[in-house]
């Protein structure tokens, strides 16, 4: 039996600068792993004063909560003015909580915000901040807004560089600008021009040939090459095209107009057919818009005929009772599979979105199957 | 604003804990677990507040002296390891510059300092004692015992 004699720390600086962190499985592997030295991680809490913190890796973004406890844990160690195995400790802290963490969404919706009025558009490729003419406090969403700037966000650099590449940011003149959707989709009719007119195979287009002549539309290099990597993967001097999302993206192009007038189903399948090439014709469906159409019927017309509207997830608000709410003035009833793209950016995994459901939303079967209706009364 | 954590580096230059708490797990830090918590009058720093004796042997039980009360407690190992952090030290500015960044929180970093896995729990009764030693004696005598009886111990 060894005694250990137990006294209070002698530096007076200790108490209130420790804290503790519960280690979920995943997190404790990385951190285990860049412990031994076989990976880098990078940690760090993030968020502003008056934000709820949150703990990022390279890839993953966590909530901190406090979670009070009934006892009170010491926090122990040698005295730190002795050296080398001592035969007493010091107690260094008195602790009655632990930091929780859990995994949460990276917080980037506010990018939109943010970078209102920095479009990246045709003509107005040129806009730079004059800063000597503008004082800085005047209006804050004109100031140059970096990548790093982005990185105090509450997102790990993973997220945030994948959330850049969805939202279409570009990175231009060490400015993080969003290019305007009309912008991009003359660019991706240019981009399949190309391949038509060049007879150049989908799957290896040689990069520079394309730049150029994209070029020759007054395309920057710059701006060619960060739309390639958001449709695609560039491999040294070719690129290979993720057919799904140009395809997606052009059909969003079309569909954009019909927010409150809808389009027939079948006009605007032709219309989608007739703006890819023959090549991708047989790609074409609608399963590649979810989350962003409504399927309903033109109005007075009998039979019914089956037609579009555009509703993007997008627009939707971020906190979840305002989405139930905008979700259910749309339409009074959801199917499952229905609500189920536009829940997936608010819930982090299939769970989440379940407790969501439960939450906000209230299961009725009748003879069609599972519906999701208001809680509310309305 | 961002606060990196860095994390543990195997520093020989700090001092180690005694043996016996080591091998709990980790060389730097060991957590003590407490109902209630410790009141303190005056000047704490430095002061002796107890005895811990930690058995060698994996069934003896760890006890924690604290002036007339010996608490009696055990090892329980954590469902999620917990990390230590500790905040470190701002580096040194000219004053009125660090003054002004404390207050945004710049410059903060915490340091992991170890992975706790295990931890030592004292969550019996404190037994009041007038001769610490006789008590710890009697104690290991119960131990050995098979079957435990229950003693109070009676001052005066």
């Amino acid at each position: 039996m060894s005694e250990i004699e137990v006294i209070f720390s002698p530096s007076t600086e200790d108490s209130g600068t420790f804290k503790l962190l519960e280690l979920p499985p995943d997190l404790l592997k990385l951190v285990e792993a860049a412990v031994e030295g076989n990976s880098s991680l990078a940690l760090s809490v993030k968020g502003g004063l008056e934000e709820d913190a949150v703990l990022c890796t390279d890839e993953k973004t966590y909530t901190m909560r406090s979670v009070v406890l009934s006892n009170s844990v010491l926090v122990v160690t040698p005295p730190q003015t002795e050296e080398g195995q001592v035969d007493r400790i010091a107690i260094r802290d008195q602790l009655h909580d632990v930091i929780e963490l859990v995994p949460s969404l990276p917080k980037l919706h506010k990018l939109k915000g943010i970078l209102r009025g920095a479009e990246y558009d045709e003509g107005h490729e040129d806009e730079e901040m004059d800063d000597e003419d503008i004082p800085a406090e005047s209006s804050p969403m004109r100031r140059k807004f970096t990548y790093a700037d982005a990185l105090q966000l509450q997102a790990s650099e993973g997220e945030l560089r994948r959330g850049l590449r969805d939202m279409r940011i570009l990175n231009v003149g060490g400015r993080l600008r969003p290019i305007s959707p009309s912008f991009l989709n003359t660019i991706l009719e240019l981009i399949l021009n190309h391949l038509v007119s060049e007879s150049v195979p989908h799957n290896a287009v040689p990069v520079d040939q394309l730049c150029l002549a994209l070029e020759e539309h007054e395309i920057r290099r710059t701006v060619t090459l960060q739309v390639l990597a958001w449709f695609g993967v560039i491999r040294g001097p070719s690129w290979e095209m993720n057919v799904d999302e140009v395809l997606k993206q052009v059909a969003l192009g079309i569909l954009r107009p019909h927010k409150d007038e809808p389009v027939s189903e079948d006009e605007f399948l032709a219309q989608w057919k007739r703006a890819v090439s023959d090549t991708f014709e047989a790609q074409v469906s609608l399963t590649l818009l979810e989350g962003n159409y409504l399927s309903t019927t033109l109005p007075n017309r009998f039979p019914a005929l089956p037609a579009l509207l555009y509703f993007p997830s997008s627009s939707l608000p971020i906190d979840p009772a305002a989405r139930f709410t905008d979700l259910f003035l749309t339409r009074s009833r959801w199917k499952a599979q229905d609500i189920a793209p536009y829940l997936a950016d608010i819930a982090v995994d299939s769970k989440e979105r379940d407790k969501l459901l439960l939450k906000y939303a209230r299961a009725m079967t009748d003879a069609e199957g599972v519906w999701y209706i208001t809680r509310n009364k309305i | 604003m961002i606060i990196p954590i860095t994390l543990p580096r195997p520093s020989s230059s700090s001092p180690s804990l005694p043996r016996a708490l080591a091998k709990l797990g980790s060389s730097e830090v060991v957590l003590i677990e407490l109902q209630g918590s410790l009141e303190v009058e005056g000047d704490r720093a430095g002061q002796a507040v107890g005895t811990l004796t930690f058995p060698e042997d994996n069934n003896a039980k760890p006890t924690l002296l604290i002036g007339h009360h010996l608490l009696e407690g055990k090892l329980v190992t954590l469902q999620k390891p917990l990390a230590v952090l500790r905040r470190a030290a701002p580096t040194i500015n000219s004053a009125s510059h660090n003054d002004e960044h404390e207050e945004k929180g710049e410059g903060r970093r915490y340091d992991m300092l170890a992975i706790v896995r295990r931890k030592i729990v004292f969550s019996k009764r404190p037994i009041p004692v007038v001769n610490a030693a006789a008590v710890k004696a009697g104690m290991e005598k119960e131990e050995e015992e098979e079957r435990r009886r229950r003693k109070k111990v009676k001052v005066g």
